[in-house]
């Protein structure tokens, strides 16, 4: 292609044109606070190792637990755990959530649940199984608190427990082993599913507020030279 | 009727104050029936607990009776249970019974009702039974919610090995109810309706957080379970014992076996009771306790160890007495005191027990880990004891251990330890050899020692001192001093005799000298060779006796193999010994070793009596020896093999095989031994038994016949590997005569040719000189003298072209580029170089003479006129005669048109057509006048038809209709001849 010397001119005049507007560019605007965006891919990226971790927990707690609680298709009604936070959701009820409401639920859920696997732990029999509980307990201490973060970085307040409700782990005597056995295993189950749905939820969360990809694009056709 | 009624009156009468009389007096045996009958449902232990009274008894009566109790399931006629319960009755005491129930009692509603009979020895009179009380019902179904499915016992603990029953009640009424153990299906009986049960039998331990069963409906939903704690069995507390290290505190252990600890029991806990005292403690650990004798001097104890879980109880008890469960504490300050060469002190230090005890402590004495010495020595706080005996500079460890003198319970722990005893001189002289040789002349003796043992060293060896005394001039001596760990030393000496001494020292002193004789003359005596078998053990090397004064023999070897350098080893032996085994751990198979025996003479010199040479095991031998042929005739050969050392092999050689493979159907020579080979060809062989003949001659062989052949050496063990067969022809039986023809003729052929080699230049000149150098020709010469003196010869340089031959070269591309525009300056690259060889106005050097041809003879005249004809030769032609040449006509019109403007630039009297000689390539004449040198043209050599084009077409480039010969191109009688 033959360039001649009033082509260059007109392309440097479209150049000056896009670099005075960049600034106005939101992607590229970023000079101070970087957002919400990085604590939420943090929390997304804990919520997807906790998944991890918890894999091989349920493994080797269910066989402590002992068949057929380690049974793959094993699936009791629930029948003591109605006190554990349920994750499973209507779809049109979950879509319908706004985000204040999705990372309340989520932050309140992982406080019980938390609450329930220290219970679990004082529980435990062998020692290896205690340090994998405590292991894990501390890592989802770790994702309450980077939920915490990211409410607050979007400018919503904690959940406050209300006096008198805060969850409490009772191994009553009215409820028999085997009851307690199934609430184990209902924990683990609702951990699991509580876990993906809050990889979802995060997922969700930081492409909603990560700018449109084609906010940039330089157009830099030669027409008119 | 009167007298019956009478008769009635009185006997009731007579009834009641009997009656009366028993009840008040006598204890008469009433129908005591139980009252007040309760019954409640303990579900932990699966047991009904009864309790009632019997009112009817006087105050402070106190009766021995009889209570029947009768137990039905899930209705009043089902009785399951009847048991008679016997016990000692007050007035109004609440009486209680427990009976536990195998099914869980959750599971079926159960009755029960008793009767009572008086059964005391004060009443002789046989007593019978009160009436049955009511029924009562244990329904602890009741109790359950509303849930569709339940399974008891609900977390039941058990111990390993019972039976156990389990039940599901169904509030749903469906038979497709399955039960499972542990994920595998269990079957039962149906008890009712809504009830079945399962017995376990013999449960054992599976996992702490117990064993799961359960049931469900199938494909309901409905799950119902149990965990069902299995514990082990408590076992007995083994190896229980109590002992004390101070007399103030007792530390009993033993062995807990297995743990029982589940997460619905705690691990079993033990409790020491001591019945003397009647004190207990909970101990703290699961094998160990600690116990704190009282001040009062308690002497004798009675333990009893009580191990107890939820399930069961064992306990084991022990008894004994305080001073004889001493067991001390581990001695301190073990140290070494005064520490010599054969002698140390050792002192150590006990814990007292109690006031004035005394202690019996054990000093044992380790040298390399074995214990070399024991003693014993009661000491009560200080311990010391004297060893002796102990070698010099070793290492020693010295362990205590101590026990209660009074009696012997145990011994304490050992401590221990190290010292090394001082060095003190070596003890035995150096084993010493030498070796005797010539060096440029010189005898040299190389001494050589073994270093000493650890026993006889006696400490670290810093030097050895070899002191060397002239026997023949006593005065003088030579000292060296041979740091350690040096093992030899070499030594010029001369023709004299001299007694070396050899000594060992450390820092202590020298050890004992070890003195040897040599001479100056290395002797190389001759003595008899033999040899000597080896075996697994060694060579076993014998002598004869040497008649005389020998104090002794020395068998001396090389320990690897002669190729190698010799390691010298020796072996010292007694006047009286004729024979030995040598051993050396070095010793290889298939390698001679070579054994000398001397003898030692009173002046404790060493002369040579025998050489001895054996093999530890005898090889075949690897390699085959180079084979050399020669003498080759049609009818034999000869083959050696003179460089084969027989020494060095492995096995003692004793001779060769000669291998010869004979042609086809050829027989073997009658001293040959027809053989097979190992890949079943047939052989000739020929076995020579002296191993040093190293020559042989194959004969009787046919003329102008291939034979291969090989020579392999053979040991006792076998023969060389057979191979490599070398392959031979054997001659003609006229080559020979043939060979005396045909070599005096290739001598001759040579000779020749060498002489026309050297002499062709001569030759060159002489029958064909380099053409054409007319110069150099002495046809020339001959001529010049005999007919013209002035006859010339002719110049090439000075040749003028006269005319210019077109070569004919089409090419497509030239001619393309004749049909586009290109500019000014591109176009004067085109010029054909070939127009150089024309002088031009800027170039030509000057006037030089031109030859025309006339008549093919040379005319001096036409020479001179072609020396003022030159002019200059532009090849720049007008663009637009550079036009379209594409048809001859055209071409014509062009050549005629630069041939007009030609003559329009050329200055009048010089307008004349160039002739351009067609000349040979300039490379075939004089190199010299190669285009390095453009003015000059090249010597003419060839002469062709010659042709004359227009200067101004000189540089056109060729095209195809420029194909035109020269004739047609240009006019007649423009050619120069």
């Amino acid at each position: 292609m033959d360039l001649r010397a009033g082509d260059s001119w007109g392309m440097l005049a479209c150049l000056c044109t896009v670099l005075w507007h960049l600034p106005a560019v939101p992607a590229l605007n970023r000079t101070g606070d970087p957002g919400p965006g990085p604590s939420i891919q943090k929390t997304y990226d804990l919520t997807r190792y906790l998944e991890h971790q918890l894999r091989s927990l349920a493994g080797t707690y269910l066989n402590y637990l002992g068949p057929p609680f380690n049974e793959p298709d094993f699936n009791p009604p629930r029948l003591g755990a109605e006190t554990l936070p349920r994750a499973t959701v209507d779809l049109e009820v979950w879509r319908s959530l706004n985000d204040r409401l999705r990372l309340t639920q989520n932050y309140e859920a992982y406080s019980h649940l938390l609450c329930y696997l220290r219970g679990l732990n004082r529980q435990a029999a062998t020692a290896e199984l205690r340090r994998s509980l405590a292991h894990f307990c501390t890592s989802l201490q770790g994702l309450l608190g980077s939920i915490a973060g990211v409410m607050a970085a979007l400018g919503y307040p904690l959940p406050q427990p209300l006096p008198g409700t805060e969850p409490t782990w009772t191994p009553g005597p009215a409820h028999s082993d085997f009851l307690q056995k199934m609430d184990d295993f209902w924990l683990l189950k609702e951990l699991q599913t509580w876990l993906w749905r809050s990889a979802k939820d995060f997922n969700r969360l930081k492409k909603k507020m990560q700018p449109p990809a084609a906010a940039v694009t330089l157009h830099l056709e030669a027409h008119g030279f | 009727m009167a007298l019956f009624a009478v008769f009635q009156t009185t006997f009731l009468l007579a009834l009641l104050s009997l009656r009366t009389y028993e009840s008040e007096v006598l204890s008469e045996p009433l129908p005591l029936t139980p009252e007040s009958l309760k019954v409640s449902v303990n579900s932990t232990c699966q047991c009904l607990h009864l309790q009632w009274t019997v009112h009817s008894l006087a105050y402070h009566q106190e009766l021995k009776m009889v209570f029947q109790i009768q137990i039905s399931r899930f209705k009043t006629s089902n009785v399951i249970w009847v048991e008679n319960y016997s016990t000692t009755v007050k007035r109004n005491q609440v009486l209680h019974w427990s009976w536990e129930s195998e099914l869980p009692l959750e599971c079926a509603a159960h009755f029960i009702r008793m009767r009572s009979m008086v059964d005391d020895a004060r009443i002789p009179k046989p007593g019978f039974w009160s009436n049955w009380s009511s029924w009562e019902e244990a329904d602890a179904q009741n109790m359950l919610g509303h849930d569709p499915l339940f399974v008891f016992p609900k977390d039941k603990l058990v111990e390993e090995g019972s039976n156990v029953t389990i039940c599901y009640v169904s509030r749903i009424h469906q038979d497709n109810i399955s039960c499972y153990l542990e994920g595998v299906q269990i079957y039962g009986e149906q008890l009712d309706r809504s009830v079945s049960a399962f017995e376990l039998k013999n449960v054992s331990f599976i996992r702490e957080k117990g064993t799961n069963v359960f049931c469900k409906v199938d494909q309901g939903g409905v799950l119902g379970g149990i965990v069902l704690f299995v514990s082990k069995v408590l076992e007995e507390p083994k190896d229980f014992s109590c002992e004390t290290q101070d007399l103030k505190t007792l530390t009993c252990t033993w062995d807990p076996g297995s743990d029982t600890g589940l997460t619905k029991q705690p691990s079993q806990s033990y409790t020491l009771f001591e019945s003397f005292s009647g004190k207990k403690t909970l101990c703290k650990h699961r094998n160990w306790c600690d116990w704190q004798v009282a001040q009062d001097s308690q002497e004798t104890f009675n333990f009893t160890l009580l191990a107890e879980n939820y399930l069961r109880k064992r306990s084991v008890s022990i008894l004994f007495n305080l001073t004889q469960r001493v067991h001390p504490m581990t001695p301190y300050n073990l140290l070494p005191k005064n520490v010599g060469a054969t002698k140390a002190t050792m002192t150590w230090k006990v814990h007292s027990i109690g006031n004035n005890s005394t202690l019996l402590c054990q000093l044992e004495l380790l040298a390399e880990g074995k214990v070399i010495q024991q003693s014993n020595v009661s000491i009560k706080v200080n311990g010391e004891y004297l060893l002796s005996e102990l070698e010099p500079d070793t290492e020693y460890v010295a362990r205590v251990r101590c026990a209660y003198t009074n009696h012997f319970w145990k011994w304490s722990e050992l401590i221990s330890q190290k010292f090394n005893t001082a060095e003190a001189a070596p003890s035995e002289a150096p084993d010493v050899w030498r070796n005797l040789k010539l060096v440029s002349g010189h005898p040299t003796v190389s001494l050589f020692w073994k270093p000493l043992s650890k026993v006889h060293a006696n400490g670290k060896i810093l030097f050895y001192n070899v002191i060397v005394e002239n026997l023949d001039k006593p005065s003088r001596f030579e000292v060296l001093s041979i740091p350690a760990p040096a093992s030899s030393t070499e030594l010029t000496l001369d023709q004299c005799s001299y007694q070396i001494h050899v000594t060992a020292h450390n820092s202590v002193g020298p050890s004992p000298a070890s003195v040897i004789v040599v001479s100056g003359d290395p002797g190389n005596e001759e003595v008899e060779k033999g040899r000597v078998n080896g075996t697994e053990d060694g060579f076993s090397v014998s002598w004869k006796p040497q008649s005389g004064d020998a104090t002794g023999y020395v068998v001396e070897w090389c320990d690897g193999p002669q190729d190698l350098p010799c390691v010298l080893q020796w072996k010292n032996l007694g006047p009286n010994t004729t024979s030995t085994v040598i051993r050396s751990g070095a010793f290889r198979p298939g390698v001679r070793y070579n054994f000398r025996i001397y003898g030692i003479s009173t002046r404790r010199m060493a002369h040579l009596l025998e050489k001895k040479a054996g093999y530890l095991e005898e090889l075949a031998p690897s390699d085959n020896p180079q084979v050399v042929m020669s003498k080759l005739t049609s009818r034999s050969f000869t083959l050696s093999w003179k460089d084969y050392s027989t020494e060095s092999q492995p096995g003692f050689i004793q001779g060769y095989h000669v291998y010869l493979k004979p042609k086809a159907g050829e027989q073997c020579h009658p001293a040959f031994e027809k053989t097979v080979l190992p890949e079943d060809s047939v052989c000739c062989k020929y076995t020579i038994d002296n191993p040093e003949q190293k020559t042989f001659v194959v004969e009787n062989l046919q003329p102008e016949s291939v034979y291969e052949f090989i020579v392999t050496p053979y040991t006792s063990v076998g023969e060389g590997p057979l191979d490599a067969f070398t392959k031979v022809t054997t001659l003609d039986e006229y080559s020979h005569t043939l060979i005396h023809i045909i070599l005096p003729m290739i001598f001759c052929i040579l000779i020749v040719m060498i002489i026309c080699y050297l002499k062709s230049q001569w030759l060159k000149e002489k029958c064909y000189p380099d053409s054409p150098n007319p110069y150099k020709s002495s046809v020339l010469s001959l001529i010049k003298s005999k007919e013209n003196p002035h006859l010339t010869i002719m110049y090439v340089n000075d040749c003028v072209p006269d005319a210019i031959e077109v070569i004919n070269k089409p090419e497509g591309s030239k001619i393309q580029f004749l049909g586009t525009r290109k500019s000014p300056t591109e176009t004067e690259f085109t010029k054909p170089a070939y127009l150089y060889l024309l002088p031009t106005e800027k170039n030509y050097s000057g006037p030089g003479p031109c030859i025309c041809f006339e008549n093919f003879t040379y005319n001096q005249a036409a020479s001179d006129f072609a020396s003022c004809g030159h002019f200059p030769v532009t090849p720049q032609a007008p663009r637009h005669q550079l036009g379209p040449l594409t048809s001859p006509e055209n071409l014509l019109k062009a050549l005629e048109q630069n041939y007009m403007n030609s003559l329009g630039e050329i200055p009048a009297g010089e307008a004349n057509l160039n002739y351009v000689s067609q000349l040979a390539s300039p490379t075939s004449g004089d190199k010299d006048s190669l285009p390095t040198n453009p003015p000059e043209p090249a010597l003419c050599s060839e002469y062709k038809m010659q042709t004359a084009i227009p200067l101004g077409l000189a540089s056109a480039p060729p095209s195809e209709n420029s194909s035109l010969s020269s004739t047609t191109l240009l006019g007649q009688g423009e050619h120069c001849r």
